[in-house]
């Protein structure tokens, strides 16, 4: 680990990351701040929608959502801050080696008296730390927001609290993702369509995923392993796809180091 | 003409990329549409449900068991995705050159940077036109899969108009921020952030009518499906805020390019 890269990396993304928490935080606030216009709907809603068979609400993706409660509300606007944390953790994933190349600056780097898998070390370490920062941002902003807005209702920190780790997850799939992605492919000219591809195909595929009863595709989709309407129904996190999801997450930094230290790198 | 000819080579990859994934979202939308199609119970269920949540989808004003309901909740979508593709391309047209290290050879090319810049805007239009043609005929197939039904095609022809007024804003609006930004790191994510930023106001300010006046700063509340969908054609004011800002940050674009110090 070289602290040098570590603080350069951080320092770079001191502008990304200040970007990505305003947004979030914004979300959360704007979200919040129409809860109580919200929940009066929401809870006659939840009468009509209770003599409606299962499969019919699944196939709306309301089956696990109850938007009359802080949590269920939280879990609803969530989803939002989920694609953004995806754009991203994404971005960071596939700028973390690219960007040094399409900058024409891999070589320098690679020069110094470091190895490979030290540079990788360290850069990814300092994305890990970038959306750490990310995600204490939001849990403060998420918890003030509720504290300002939920109008005396109750609710469970804890389940809060377990989306937000979900969150934190969610972000690691995209992180290392993009990161192989971005090693698997000759050159990266512009991270941002990669970024984007990758988180806002994986969150239409969500959106549609309801009617995929029988094709299965929604599996493919990080958004509904970390659903926060199941973590907030259950109380848990959906243990199978969260745990195929750490194998993807270890499997992809590991390949991840195996290519880079094989990676032709072009001097300029 | 060279110029141009280069530039769309060097965008077919993109157009391909995009046009493919809008093909696959109208194909598997259409496939959940075989759920909701002639189901009164589906309807029951919408009928139920919040407006402020069915607005904030964009599905209030339809029925969604028909086609053309369902197409008026794609509107969203195609939008999106239209939006950003078109964002993209626009600030590539500007930024591109400077990334790759070429703008030093187009710049000494005889052509005075008013017409270069011109020439790949152009180009970057004729995508985002291809783009809606390739959503237009996909949709077009997808529906023959179902009976006909009366004023589909008139209606997604109109959407199809919205996409591409849609589009031509954020066109516009990213080779603005390829030519004005300084550092052309992070541009991009800028037109990215811009456009989900609109599109999260587009969401708010469905929610509630205390915050209907935001529609005057989104672009995706501009274009509004219900209304196409019952052959009104398109308010005025839209397309003139539309016209009045493309022309705005045509003009902008432009002005700096003139003046931007390339580097090289």
């Amino acid at each position: 680990m070289s602290a040098n890269i570590l603080l350069h990396e951080l320092r770079q993304n001191r502008k990304s990351i200040l970007t990505w928490s305003t947004g979030l935080v914004v979300v959360i606030f704007i979200f919040f701040s129409l809860f109580t216009s919200f929940t009066k709907d929401a809870a006659l809603m939840n009468d009509v929608l209770a003599r409606f068979p299962e499969e019919l609400r699944d196939a709306f993706g309301l089956g696990n959502l109850d938007l009359s409660s802080v949590e269920g509300y939280y879990a609803f606007s969530f989803v939002f801050c989920q694609l953004l944390m995806a754009i991203q953790a994404a971005g960071y994933g596939f700028g973390l080696l690219s960007a040094d190349e399409t900058e024409l600056r891999a070589d320098y780097l690679l020069s110094k008296p470091i190895s490979r898998a030290n540079v990788l070390t360290s850069k990814l370490t300092a994305a890990l730390l970038s959306l750490l920062i990310t995600d204490l941002v939001l849990a403060a902003a998420t918890f003030s927001a509720i504290a300002l807005f939920r109008g005396g209702m109750s609710y469970k920190p804890a389940a809060i609290g377990l989306v937000l780790l979900g969150g934190a997850l969610f972000q690691l799939v995209f992180l290392s993702v993009g990161l192989l992605l971005s090693l698997l492919v000759r050159k990266i000219h512009s991270v941002t369509p990669y970024a984007l591809g990758l988180a806002f195909g994986t969150y239409v595929l969500n959106a549609f995923s309801g009617v995929f009863q029988d094709v299965k595709l929604e599996l493919l989709t990080p958004f509904k392993h970390f659903d926060p309407g199941y973590i907030v129904r259950y109380q848990a996190l959906d243990r199978p796809f969260v745990l195929a999801d750490l194998a993807i997450i270890v499997i992809s930094i590991g390949l991840s180091y195996w290519l880079f230290y094989r990676r032709d790198i072009a001097a300029v | 003409m060279k110029i141009f000819l280069h530039e769309l080579k060097r965008g077919a990859k993109s157009l391909l990329i995009w046009g493919g994934s809008l093909a696959m979202l109208i194909v598997i939308g259409v496939a959940k549409f075989a759920a909701f199609a002639d189901n009164p119970a589906s309807l029951a269920i919408l009928d139920s449900m919040p407006k402020a949540l069915l607005d904030s989808l964009n599905m209030s004003a339809f029925n969604l068991t028909t086609l053309s309901g369902f197409f008026g909740a794609m509107f969203t979508y195609f939008g999106l995705m239209g939006a950003f593709a078109a964002v993209m391309w626009g600030f590539d047209a500007a930024a591109r050159e400077e990334r790759e290290k070429t703008a030093e050879f187009s710049m000494v090319l005889p052509v005075s940077r008013a017409k270069l810049l011109s020439m790949k805007l152009l180009a970057a239009l004729a995508n985002c036109a291809a783009l809606v043609l390739i959503t237009w005929a996909v949709s077009l197939v997808s529906i023959q899969a179902y009976p006909p039904e009366a004023g589909l095609e008139r209606f997604i022809r109109a959407e199809m108009v919205a996409m591409f007024l849609l589009e031509i804003f954020f066109l516009a609006l990213g080779l603005l921020l390829g030519c004005a930004l300084e550092k052309r790191r992070g541009g991009a994510s800028i037109g990215l952030g811009l456009v989900l930023g609109a599109y999260f106001l587009f969401i708010i300010s469905r929610m509630t009518d205390k915050l209907d006046f935001l529609k005057y700063l989104t672009p995706f509340r501009y274009f509004d499906p219900a209304e196409m969908l019952r052959g009104q054609g398109f308010e005025a004011l839209p397309v003139i805020l539309t016209s009045v800002f493309v022309v705005l940050f045509l003009l902008a674009a432009y002005t700096s390019f003139q003046r931007r110090d390339v580097f090289i």
